[in-house]
């Protein structure tokens, strides 16, 4: 049975080390999580809200705690083993859906934070990223898998910059896959005098023009020309027939503006996509995006209550939350 | 729990052998049940493709892609003929209230990864390429199942190749460093297993290299 208990200030719960299969939930007071930054070496406080899990992810993990769990004011906690947890999350998906979403943050971030400290990692922009893998594939001889990253370019980039490379690289790994077999034929050079199209149909795994030509303008977007990306971001916005990918669009419409440091067209851009959609899912982010608009703008006062609005959503991730603290940290600087 | 995956017969898809179920950089919408075969995943790095798993039924793979639809950091690929259960953002609704055995896999699945990920940068983060080498060995030691704990040696089935791929350092730099440790006997390399003499020592070692940050 889950437990109730009762916790004085200044008393610690666990302490970084210890291996525990207990999680917690916060009912009432004041509870900081003190921890200790890998690269700074500084102390870092994340305080937990009332009704929020800790203890999760180490005891789920079977590994150490990180963290010292620290009681600042009298606190009334409700304690459950691993399978009680389990239990309850089994009859509250939700639970198991948010946690999933902060562990999924957390998890990019650390992989970011990896690729920054490997030279080898380098992270490529996706474009070449996917188009690279095809001519590794093809320079294997593999031409099966050549195909298919060359394919699946040539769905995402539509108009993409490599374009016609990939559609001659395409023809080619599926002319050789018939005619010599993977592992076999000749070496193909950089250059290819073919000029056929490739028009096979994909294995009905094809995504709706709508979604194409948003990863289009997202990859637009990711090569900075803002301006370019906010027109394509537009046009699915206006005539997309795939509902899904124009409200993304909508979004990606107001992180153009402030990219473009159109900060007015962003406040207003965002505010009537929140009226509109007030239960989009990126909502907390264009909270963000609206409150740094602000900001620069000058208003720190705006900015200040955007900020406050969004550390007191559910649905803002861990690495938004951080960045919001930032934001506010230096409000009050 | 036990999973009840009779429900989700119709997610099923099945991939002939050594064909591409996702390419790396390619946009994610969906992520993996194995339920028969092997699925291999890899990431191309220069010239060379490099093998991070091989997954067995009962396993996810893709799993970045649930909620976020961010670029595949790598290649899923059928090592024979597979067959896996496929959820994407709109049939994942009906897993997760049909089957929430699923969805506390997935987040252990990330518990683990959070941690793996983790205990990777603090290696990373070592400016000291000896204490980088050293620190690779106690994570491999973190991870191995039986505890050999009655003595300080511990031994290992890797390669020098494997260790300057977990310390972020060229094969080279690894090489000279590991041959630096032979030489004050502190490690044995053999050529399908390195022992470590002393893994305290070696504790003791990164230790103090960590906290002169």
């Amino acid at each position: 049975m889950p437990r109730p208990m009762n916790f004085k200030a200044n008393a610690v719960i666990y302490f970084s080390g210890d291996v525990s299969d207990k999680i917690y939930i916060l009912k009432s007071g004041r509870i900081s999580l003190n921890s200790t930054d890998i690269e700074t070496g500084q102390e870092i406080h994340d305080y937990i809200q009332t009704g929020e899990f800790f203890g999760v992810k180490s005891a789920l993990g079977k590994y150490p705690r990180e963290e010292n769990a620290v009681v600042l004011s009298d606190s009334a906690v409700i304690m459950f083993t691993v399978p009680e947890f389990e239990q309850l999350a089994s009859q509250n998906t939700r639970i198991i859906m948010k946690m999933l979403k902060v562990f999924s943050n957390q998890l990019r971030r650390m992989h970011a934070k990896v690729s920054g400290l490997l030279a080898e990692d380098k992270q490529l922009d996706p474009e070449t990223g996917l188009f690279n893998a095809g001519q590794y594939y093809l320079g294997k001889k593999r031409y099966e898998q050549a195909l298919y990253a060359f394919r699946r370019y040539l769905t995402y980039y539509p108009s993409g910059r490599l374009n016609a490379k990939a559609s001659e690289f395409a023809q080619k790994a599926e002319q050789f896959a018939q005619d010599y077999g993977a592992g076999k034929g000749p070496n193909i050079s950089g250059v290819s005098t073919t000029t056929e199209d490739v028009s096979k149909p994909d294995r009905g795994r094809q995504l709706s023009d709508s979604a194409k030509e948003f990863y289009a303008a997202v990859s637009v977007f990711s090569q900075q020309k803002y301006a370019d990306a906010l027109k394509g971001f537009k046009v699915i916005a206006e005539n997309g027939t795939d509902e899904e990918y124009r409200i993304k669009s909508l979004f990606e419409i107001g992180r153009c503006y402030y990219s473009l440091k159109q900060f007015e067209a962003c406040i207003k851009h965002f505010t009537g996509l929140i009226q509109r959609y007030p239960k989009i899912p990126e909502l907390p982010d264009a909270l963000y995006y609206v409150g740094q608009s602000y900001q620069e703008k000058g208003d720190t006062a705006r900015a200040g209550g955007f900020y406050k609005k969004i550390m007191s959503m559910s649905g803002a991730g861990e690495a938004l939350l951080r960045k919001v603290r930032r934001a506010i940290k230096a409000l009050e600087a | 729990m036990e999973m009840n995956l009779q429900a989700f017969e119709r997610f099923a898809v099945s991939y002939p052998a050594d064909e591409i179920i996702f390419c790396e950089y390619e946009p994610g919408d969906a992520f993996y049940l194995i339920q028969q075969g092997r699925v291999q995943i890899s990431k191309i790095m220069g010239d060379i493709e490099k093998t991070i798993d091989v997954l067995q039924p009962g396993e996810i793979f893709g799993e970045m892609a649930i909620l976020e639809e961010a670029p595949r950091s790598a290649t899923a690929i059928t090592v024979g003929p597979v067959k896996c259960l496929e959820f994407n953002r709109a049939n994942f609704e009906i897993l997760m209230r049909g089957n929430p055995a699923i969805a506390l896999k997935l987040l252990k699945l990330f518990t683990k990864r959070i941690y793996d990920q983790r205990r990777r940068f603090m290696i990373l983060t070592l400016d000291d390429v000896q204490a980088r080498v050293a620190d690779v060995f106690l994570m491999l030691n973190e991870g191995q199942l039986e505890p050999q704990e009655e003595t300080d040696e511990r031994v290992f089935k890797t390669t020098a190749e494997d260790i300057a791929h977990w310390a972020g350092l060229s094969p080279e730099e690894t090489r000279h460093v590991l041959n630096h440790f032979v030489s004050q006997r502190r490690l044995e390399v053999m050529t399908d297993k390195i022992v470590l003499k002393n893994i305290n020592e070696f504790v003791r070692f990164v230790s103090s290299r960590r906290k002169k940050r």
